[in-house]
């Protein structure tokens, strides 16, 4: 589902994971819809992935509950993106 | 406590982040220091009781000793000194609100709810399926995040705690990256380092920190 505005969501997330995780802006812009996330970025561990959720919070405006973080969310750059988009965007 | 610079030079006192931010932002903020000290600005960045240096348990922490340690800081640079200005660091903004200061610059200031959701993550991060309520309850044991011991009192401090604001009648500068979108008076192009586990030095932010504050003070 794309929503209007979903390439600025996207690039919010790369410099996300760029900045919180200490990627090259050259492999955050490597990252495509089908990139595995969580589980393979080995960058990604937990205590990563509270960085993330909040910075995103912060950058996005958004609230993202405990129960909305999972597995799925974060297991491609394209899961991660939707999710996202569809808070940031609604 | 920390001190650098001149001795009969204006002092700002530093309000680091609060708890593991602030192990990842001390390289930072000592050279910040010497970058002031540089500039002619003396600096101070005070140990908080339950932190680094300290004796304190960290579970004896609360926000309210650590207002008053830190107003007791402040308090001492003034007998010898002249104080220019706090200097706060994300939750470090939390903790100058009692001190007598005549001014504050505050970097990417948080409010005790922000900080709260940031170690309730952490928790969750660490394996903590409980409820936040549990967090609420005022027996039981301190609450153990990522190698922090943090008192209930604490906890439920962080509930009502502000930062100064613009709002307040207090000499305030409020400096964000610019990726916050959030409200400031001036903007520096640099990455969050309090988010990574582990940070390199940051000598350009430190140096954009550096010049704004400087700029400031002699205005």
């Amino acid at each position: 589902m794309l929503f209007e505005g979903t390439p600025q969501v996207e690039n919010t997330i790369r410099a996300v994971l760029r900045d919180v995780l200490g990627l090259s802006q050259d492999r955050v812009d490597a990252l495509r819809p089908e990139t595995p996330l969580f589980g393979s970025l080995p960058e990604l561990d937990s205590m990563a992935v509270a960085g993330v959720l909040t910075e995103l919070e912060d950058r996005l405006a958004i609230v993202i509950d405990d129960d909305e973080v999972s597995g799925e969310m974060l297991e491609t750059f394209g899961t991660l993106t939707t999710f996202a988009a569809r808070k940031a965007l609604a | 406590m920390l001190r650098f610079g001149p001795d009969d030079a204006p002092v700002v006192i530093v309000a680091p982040p609060l708890f593991e931010e602030a192990n990842r932002t001390r390289a930072l903020l000592v050279d910040l220091l010497r970058r002031l000290a540089a500039r002619g600005i003396a600096g101070v960045l005070p140990d908080l009781p339950g932190t680094g240096e300290s004796l304190v348990a960290t579970e004896d922490a609360t926000i309210e000793r650590w207002r008053e340690a830190f107003e007791a800081a402040v308090e001492r640079v003034w007998r010898g000194s002249q104080v220019a200005a706090s200097i706060s660091i994300r939750g470090g903004a939390l903790l100058d609100t009692l001190a007598l200061l005549p001014a504050r610059w505050q970097l990417a200031p948080m409010t005790g709810e922000d900080v709260r959701r940031d170690l309730l993550r952490t928790m969750r991060a660490a394996g903590f399926v409980g409820d936040e309520a549990e967090l609420l309850a005022d027996d039981g044991p301190p609450i153990a995040v990522a190698g922090n011991r943090i008192s209930r009192d604490l906890w439920c401090d962080l509930h009502g705690a502000l930062p100064f604001t613009q709002a307040d009648e207090v000499r305030l500068r409020i400096v964000r990256l610019s990726t916050d979108p959030r409200p400031a008076d001036h903007r520096i192009d640099a990455a969050p380092i309090w988010r990574r586990t582990e940070p390199a030095g940051e000598p350009m932010l430190a140096e954009a920190i550096a010049a704004d504050i400087a700029a400031w003070i002699a205005r």
